[in-house]
């Protein structure tokens, strides 16, 4: 029996070495030839975090930059702070979100209006009425601001026009002269992010080619000069992002033609066509058959369709004859997009060599949208592709990104950048962050 | 002594794999000696290791033992320094023998009940691969009656019919959120069965070693109406219809084996045991739903696992009439080919160590303990179908202990 009992402690002993964890050393993480102390990220929508059409703190939470800013702190980074809607104000902008699901399958968005942050509203003359949400008066290291363009960064009374930047400012409109630019390089800072450029071309094209104009090509490479040399002029390093493909959001690929057309011809299969106003040259806009290269925005309220309009020759069903087309903002018509392309890619042009000269990392975002709208993308057991809703990666408004749209777009920035500065920020872990939520 | 077996029988058998999703604890002596038994006859646990030796048996068996055994695997995801491990679970794969057959007759009758495949692995639904895998416990249980007969004092033969008890649940989550963030899960629940068969040839050769050679069939396990549940936001609950069921066949792979006993005195044993594992009947790991929907299709995802070879040598000394020391060794190469390794079973190549210590109770009673170690190989993998992508690192350690009574 003595020992049976020495085996007893024999075998209590060995049960303790099953604690032993298994351990894989990896390499310290280090920051390579940058120095990522002060990260500040420069950019519009997509920077600041805007989702569902709206910019809230959720959606904020979730920003790729500040993805980006956490993964930084590594490898040196310090915090990252925000300009976060206050957990009273959540709501922000206000945002849409899913609700439900029609009989045949369409969702249904409800618009959320409670808890928001807004505080009133200002008619500019000349301009419009502008938004007013809660003055943020922190620190600052996300400048992104919904809705501005490249074209906007050194014109000074744009902090009057644009309750995104507004609502940074100390100010009240009109009194508000500091331009983008200045305000975003006021403080120090030893790294950068930029992605502007995008509304530039994306306001004309998701108004249609009609409420919006492209900005021109030179006037873009000028300020994309002067923007990546004042924030190059300390020595900082950085990281730029090109211009998506506008033509590979779902906010042109959910509504189609040739679904619109399914749907009339069920009741009257008589119809052949539905007809758009379609660019011919210059601003001249004539009456045609839609193809299926015309691209029908997701907020076309496609009830419209064989409503009867009055025209010279009576009432005629909307959409369904050359004097009743469907109205240009719904549309962006073949040309128009061969225009926008044209753009798109001269501005990433531009960017890449600017990027490029000043040695600075870049992320494709143009080549890597593409490429999923094309194959997909398959990460870490999860599928995600370029269908509204359901691909996971564009949110409720069919142009900004979901959580894991933003997680992705943070993996591939912090890719560019330790290729480009030796570094080894830690990579994103994309499980943690979701798609659309449904109800 | 009885009551010792009932409770050993009674406890679940949740068990972990070695090499693939095999477990290669069938016997506390033969675990002792580096898990070699085919070629060398110690008591009831050749039924497993070589039913053509039974009939060589001098007594009559019963005994059975449990592993606890303690999994722990880690992944690092690339590019981080992240480290995701399973939690701290026990498998116990467990093994039974009786032999029985007339003293000195030609023919003994024999059954054996033990784990031989298996795996229990819970990764938690919060690592980076949660999407891919969150927990799976897959059992199987062969009940094998076998008959061994001695054809001359020096050769053996013996056959056994086997029947397995096979489950399977395994649990991953669905990457669609409800309103409160929160990603579906799906479980897959069920058991089936399935047949198979085991043989071998027991030798004494002239000079004195004994050799022996099997083989274990492929016993395919069928589960032909498991449960699956699906947890998501209910919105889209009908796409994902319940209550709905599953068909999914497992191959488990045949075995063939030979095996040396070498004896220099009369106080050593030394064995040798190689084992080819035709792994490459597992070509993928299909789920097929009752109901399918455009969201819910059935699935069928490639492993294309390869033919494996493991290596095993052993060694017994006698240090006193009562007492008998083990230690062992092995090496086995793995079946997940680069590319398809999963959490399921994040398998590499493996050496592994083991020991034992056997010691007689009473006069017809023996105890047996056994420790083995085993290391799997550091792999960096991305698997072509989820795109995960890291290290994974995996230790085993497994404690065993078993009674045998004979006469």
């Amino acid at each position: 029996m003595k020992t049976l009992k020495q085996h007893i402690y024999i075998i209590a002993g060995l049960l303790l070495l099953g604690a032993c964890k298994p351990e894989i050393h990896t390499p310290k993480p280090v920051a390579g030839s940058a120095d990522f102390s002060r990260y500040i990220s420069v950019g519009n929508s997509l920077t600041a975090g805007y989702a569902d059409g709206g910019l809230y703190l959720a959606g904020q939470q979730v920003s790729y930059p500040s993805i980006i800013g956490k993964q930084m702190q590594a490898v040196g980074g310090g915090t990252f702070t925000q300009p976060l809607f206050s957990t009273a104000q959540a709501n922000g902008s206000g945002y849409l979100s899913l609700t439900g699901f029609n009989a045949d399958g369409t969702p249904i968005t409800t618009a959320v209006t409670s808890n928001l942050g807004i505080r009133g509203q200002v008619t500019v003359p000349g301009f419009g009425n502008v938004i007013l949400y809660t003055k943020y008066s922190g620190d600052i290291n996300n400048y992104g601001v919904p809705g501005i363009k490249l074209l906007h960064i050194t014109y000074a009374p744009y902090g009057n026009l644009n309750g995104y930047f507004e609502r940074l400012l100390p100010g009240n409109p009109p009194t508000n002269s500091t331009t983008y630019l200045d305000f975003v390089t006021a403080k120090p800072f030893t790294f950068f992010s930029n992605w502007l450029g995008n509304n530039d071309a994306l306001s004309y094209a998701t108004s249609g080619g009609a409420g919006d104009v492209l900005t021109d090509k030179n006037t873009f490479a000028y300020l994309y000069n002067v923007l990546i040399t004042t924030l190059t002029s300390k020595g900082q390093k950085g990281v730029v992002a090109t211009i998506p493909d506008v033509t590979s959001i779902p906010f042109f690929n959910t509504i189609t033609v040739s679904a619109i057309l399914a749907g009339v011809q069920k009741a009257n299969p008589a119809v052949q066509a539905l007809y758009i106003k379609a660019l011919v040259s210059g601003s001249t806009y004539t009456p045609r058959a839609a193809t299926a290269n015309d691209l029908i925005v997701l907020t076309f309220p496609t009830s419209k369709i064989g409503q009867p309009v009055a025209t010279p020759f009576g009432n005629l069903p909307y959409g369904l004859t050359p004097y009743t087309p469907i109205d240009n903002q719904y549309v962006l018509d073949e040309k128009e997009i061969a225009l926008t392309e044209d753009y798109v890619t001269s501005y990433n042009n531009t960017i890449k060599t600017i990027a490029a000269a000043k040695g600075l990392a870049i992320f494709d975002a143009y080549t890597f949208l593409r490429n999923i709208k094309q194959n997909g993308l398959v990460v870490d057991g999860v599928s995600v592709n370029s269908n509204y809703i359901s691909g996971g990666l564009f949110s409720l408004d069919g142009v900004h990104l979901t959580p894991r749209g933003y997680a992705i777009v943070a993996d591939e920035f912090i890719k560019a950048i330790n290729d480009k500065y030796n570094s080894s920020i830690p990579r994103v872990n994309i499980s943690d962050y979701n798609g659309v939520k449904f109800p | 002594m009885r009551k010792v077996l009932l409770l050993m029988l009674i406890v679940s058998p949740l068990m972990a794999f070695s090499q693939g999703f095999q477990v290669n604890l069938e016997g506390q002596k033969q675990i002792g000696m580096g898990h070699t038994g085919v070629g060398t006859l110690q008591d009831g646990a050749s039924v497993f290791f070589n039913p053509g030796a039974v009939a060589m048996l001098p007594e009559n068996y019963i005994q059975g033992g449990i592993s606890p055994l303690f999994f722990k695997s880690d992944f690092n995801p690339a590019g981080t320094s992240t480290q995701n491990r399973t939690s701290n679970k026990i498998a116990t794969p467990f093994e039974f023998y009786a032999v029985w057959g007339p003293k000195s007759s030609f023919w003994k009758l024999g059954l054996g009940v033990y784990t031989p495949f298996g795996g229990l692995t819970d990764w938690g639904n919060t690592w980076q691969g949660k999407y891919v895998l969150e927990s799976l416990n897959l059992k199987a249980i062969y009940f094998q009656p076998t008959l061994s007969i001695k054809l001359a004092d020096f050769l053996s033969i013996g056959g056994g019919f086997v029947y397995n008890h096979g489950s399977v649940d395994l649990t991953r989550a669905i990457p669609l959120a409800n309103s409160s963030g929160e990603p579906g899960q799906a479980e897959l629940k069920g058991s089936g069965k399935g047949y198979g068969w085991n043989a071998g040839i027991y030798i004494k050769t002239e000079s004195g070693i004994t050799v022996g050679i099997t083989h274990r069939s492929r016993v395919n396990t069928t589960i032909s109406s498991g449960n699956a549940i699906f947890k998501v936001p209910t919105s889209i609950q009908s796409s994902f219809p319940q209550p709905n069921t599953f068909t999914s066949t497992i191959p488990l792979p045949a075995t063939n084996s030979i095996g040396f006993g070498f004896y220099p005195c009369s106080k050593w044993i030394l064995a040798l045991d190689v084992n080819l594992v035709n792994w490459d009947a597992y070509k993928t790991l299909s789920f097929d739903y009752k109901t399918n929907t455009a969201a819910l299709q059935d699935t069928h995802s490639a492993r294309n696992y390869q033919q494996a070879v493991s290596l095993r040598g052993g060694a017994q000394y006698k240090a006193t009439d009562k007492l008998a020391l083990r230690f062992g060794g092995g090496y086995a190469s793995t079946a997940v080919a680069d590319g398809y390794v999963t959490p399921e079973a994040p398998d590499a190549n493996r050496v592994y160590g083991t020991m034992g210590l056997g010691y007689t109770l009473a006069k017809h009673l023996d105890i047996d303990i056994s420790f083995e170690y085993e290391h799997l190989m550091q792999r960096t993998q991305t698997n072509i179908e989820s795109q995960l992508s890291g290290t994974f690192k995996t230790d085993v350690y497994i404690p065993g202990i078993s009674l045998a009574y004979h006469w």
